[in-house]
């Protein structure tokens, strides 16, 4: 199958985007070995460092997010495929201040296993290491199942609360535990009403057909079983604001974060659409968001449609994610 | 026979031919709910496998399959290179330094499997390479005589594992999504498993 898109030689893919990321931010990070983008201030920085990981093919994620206030070291695999361990090891021992590392996987199979092959190398060499999972997704599992959660756009805002409170000079244990309490209250639900085609492959990732949409659709075209004719953009708002606000069980009066993930092929204009509609459900419930986000930062390559995030904030959280931050994808000042 | 660095090579440059030899069938086999990429993979694997045997040196078993192991989860190509390369670097975990008794292939087994416990909680009947390996390992415990002969009896049950995992339905990876639909194909990572410990056992004896 011929793909209309602007690429080179398939193979090089993932090194090409991340040679351009780095040239277009090198006031920010650098490209360093094992495919790593590292966080230029790395160098001098005196707390604990964040490095995460993943396959390519997500961008702005995950390597976007490298900077000061969130992540020092992304690890990049080849196209929806994890890094290998030595890799990971070799970035953590590279940002190790003295101060520790957290290390945020994303629940997916080959994450997980080079996450833990990872951590059993960082044992061996007595590194001091903890690993938080970011799994969120409502639509594959119950929550006492949690395990079985998808990492989806989750990770972003954990990287950004993990960012801000390395910067306050805290220790590793509060890093790693104020970012599994914001992982732990956090949600994601996804839907899809056109697939991707895999850049290195041509394969479709999807076949929604011209009429259906599906809510649950996982980060790579895996199925969520949601499945249904194409709704509007308020009926959509609503069954997956709804669904989210249950699955963390928010009650009336409480605040959340609230960010509307577009998967690469749906417009801002729709996100906002359904942002708004969002809000207006949520002020009707009598809660409050006080924080959000509505665009890119985590995609799918052309996949249309998005993920709806929420996460319980405390007073805790929303300074974290107020903080100043400086990366090629968010900046707050 | 012995379990020497000579044996062992043999025994890894059968399972890398017997991977290389059915590649295409690999891919199939995994496009159907994958990423169609296994037998590209194994290849990759397969070829690191007969790059590194002639660097072997003076290495120990232990150490070269520990090494190798590593290498190995560096391959790209989904969770195959991780996987593979906890049980090559497991086959070493229980030997001696320098281990010399044919008892050290059940060992080996039972390293490679101890190792892929370590990463995952999948078991038999999850459609995975464990619907292979699972029943090898028990199969070379039980087995007696000599070497060539364990090796024999764990390529046979990992065979007989890799066809049962047709009747499966996938629990792991992309494959999972597709739950019922996956009854009647073969796990891909069962199929090379069994290829895998196979060609173990063909190099072994062909030495």
């Amino acid at each position: 199958m011929k793909m209309k898109k602007f690429i080179n030689n398939p193979e090089n893919l993932t090194s090409e985007a991340l040679d351009g990321l780095a040239a277009a931010n090198r006031d920010i990070v650098y490209r360093g070995e094992d495919n790593m983008i590292v966080n230029r201030a790395l160098e001098r920085a005196d707390r604990v460092t964040i490095v995460t990981q993943g396959g390519s093919g997500h961008e702005p994620a995950l390597s976007g997010f490298v900077g000061e206030g969130m992540v020092d070291i992304s690890v990049v695999g080849d196209v929806f495929a994890a890094p290998g361990p030595q890799a990971c090891v070799n970035a953590i021992k590279l940002a190790d201040k003295g101060k520790g590392v957290l290390y945020i996987v994303l629940n997916h199979a080959g994450d997980m296993l080079t996450g833990n092959l990872t951590m059993k190398q960082c044992k061996k060499l007595g590194l001091h290491v903890v690993k938080v999972v970011t799994q969120e997704d409502v639509s594959n599992a119950p929550r006492e199942n949690a395990d079985d959660r998808r990492g989806l756009v989750g990770c972003i805002p954990a990287y950004k609360i993990a960012g801000a409170a390395a910067a306050e000079g805290r220790s590793l244990e509060d890093v790693a535990a104020v970012t599994q309490r914001f992982a732990d209250n956090m949600a994601t639900l996804a839907v899809a009403v056109r697939g991707a085609t895999h850049p290195v492959t041509g394969a479709a990732l999807a076949d929604l057909g011209e009429e259906d949409m599906e809510i649950g659709m996982g980060q790579h075209g895996e199925g969520g079983g949601g499945r249904q004719p194409m709704k509007s953009a308020d009926e959509t708002a609503e069954i997956m604001v709804n669904a989210l606000v249950k699955d963390i069980g928010i009650q009336p009066g409480e605040k959340v974060m609230l960010i509307i993930n577009g998967s690469g092929a749906t417009t801002l204009m729709e996100q906002l659409i359904i942002y708004r509609r969002c809000e207006e459900i949520l002020k009707e419930q009598n809660i409050e968001i006080v924080a959000n986000y509505v665009g890119e930062l985590l995609t799918v390559q052309e996949q249309a449609g998005f993920q709806m995030f929420m996460a319980r904030m405390d007073d805790e959280l929303l300074r974290l994610w107020n903080a100043p931050c400086h990366t090629p994808y968010l900046t707050k000042i | 026979m012995v379990l020497d660095s000579k044996a062992v090579a043999a025994m890894l440059l059968g399972a890398a031919e017997r991977l290389e030899e059915n590649a295409d069938r690999l891919s199939e086999i995994d496009s159907r709910f994958g990423d169609g990429d296994h037998g590209i993979t194994m290849c990759k694997i397969a070829r690191l496998i007969k790059e590194q045997i002639p660097q072997w040196g003076e290495r120990s078993v232990r150490t070269f399959l520990d090494d190798l192991g590593m290498a190995v989860m560096e391959v790209k190509g989904g969770s195959a290179g991780p996987l593979y390369g906890a049980l090559i670097g497991g086959l070493g975990v229980k030997l001696a330094e320098d281990e010399n008794t044919p008892d050290a292939v059940r060992r080996m087994f039972a390293g490679a499997l101890e190792e892929l416990e370590d990463l995952t909680t999948a078991k038999v009947g999850d459609k995975t390479m464990m619907d292979a390996l699972v029943p090898a390992v028990e199969a070379a415990q039980q087995a007696d005589g000599d070497a060539a002969a364990v090796l024999a009896a764990a390529a046979e049950a990992a065979e007989a594992g890799a066809k049962a995992s047709e009747g499966f339905v996938a629990k792991f990876g992309r494959a999972r999504s597709y739950k019922e639909q996956t009854i009647g194909t073969p796990d891909a990572g069962a199929v090379s498993t069994a290829l895998f410990i196979r060609g173990m056992a063909l190099g072994f004896t062909k030495q």
